[in-house]
């Protein structure tokens, strides 16, 4: 060990500084393509289309005028029918009067909707 | 005693250069991971929300009263023009060349019995690719005539599309 050249050793500590900062950058690049996954399924798990979707053909369905109330009530069967064998939701919906509020329901499971709708927003 | 304890930092280089190493390779490896073509999670998060604002396009009528160019597809069974204008809005980028999404689409009705049914809308012939499935409710005021167990008059289906990119 007496022959041992321990010169330059304030460079070494250096370059150990060095690579612990490349070392942290890494782990910030891990995390962030982490946080990108998870993200990614959070959406594609929640049913925001899906409720969207449902309240615009329900909106159709009270807006319009020349469909009669056995047609009306036919259309939400379907819809009622439809999501429950290719959408595995269970939707219920209760149709509006003149001075009452049209009622949705939506569960598909995971995520749970309910709504008297009195503003029909876009 | 022989003191014998100079070149400590070299022992100290050595210890954390190992570390370092194995835990960059850990790093790495788990990294590289993610990023295999198996994990597809963001580009199908893209690609779903494409596929439902292109329908939510096609079923807005152009004036309030009116029936919409979705729903006027389905009635009239007119896939040529469905074809043709999901297609350009699929496809249409700011710029050339087009997108390369290909679909396949059914629409799934109540019949005349009560139980589920379904026929071919258009699109492309579907082999397995990596695929999302978008849908829509389409209110149709009568029966499509070239489909024989629907039930007369007003009625919702649902329009099922599947959409890939080649």
């Amino acid at each position: 060990m007496a022959g041992l050249n321990d010169q330059a050793q304030w460079i070494v500590l250096l370059g150990l500084i060095i690579s612990l900062g490349i070392f942290f950058l890494a782990i910030i690049l891990n995390q962030s393509i982490l946080v990108g996954q998870t993200t990614a399924e959070s959406v594609l798990e929640f049913p925001k289309s899906d409720i969207q979707d449902l309240r615009s053909e329900v909106r159709f369905l009270a807006w319009d005028t020349t469909i009669s109330a056995g047609d009306r009530t036919n259309c939400t069967k379907d819809i009622v029918f439809l999501a429950l064998e290719r959408k595995s939701s269970v939707i219920n919906i209760t149709p509006g009067t003149s001075s009452t509020n049209w009622i949705i329901h939506y569960n598909n499971g995971v995520t749970e909707y309910n709504e008297q709708i009195i503003y029909w927003d876009f | 005693m022989v003191d014998e304890s100079c070149g400590q930092i070299y022992t100290i280089e050595g210890v954390a250069a190992a570390i370092l190493m194995v835990t960059t390779t850990y790093l790495v490896l788990s990294t590289t991971i993610i990023l295999t073509p198996g994990e597809t999670h963001i580009t199908d998060m893209q690609l779903e929300q494409l596929g439902y604002d292109a329908l939510a396009v096609l079923d807005t009528p152009s004036e309030y009263g009116t029936q919409s160019r979705l729903s006027d597809y389905i009635q009239n069974n007119k896939k040529i023009e469905f074809n043709q204008y999901l297609l350009q809005l699929l496809n249409t980028r700011t710029d050339l060349p087009y997108d390369t999404l290909s679909y396949n689409a059914s629409v799934f009705y109540r019949n005349s019995t009560d139980s589920l049914n379904y026929y071919s809308f258009s699109g492309s012939q579907y082999y397995r690719q990596n695929s999302v499935k978008v849908t829509r409710w389409v209110g149709i005021p009568d029966a499509v005539s070239a489909v024989s167990d629907m039930r007369s008059g007003d009625q919702t289906v649902l329009l099922e599309v599947l959409i890939w990119r080649d």
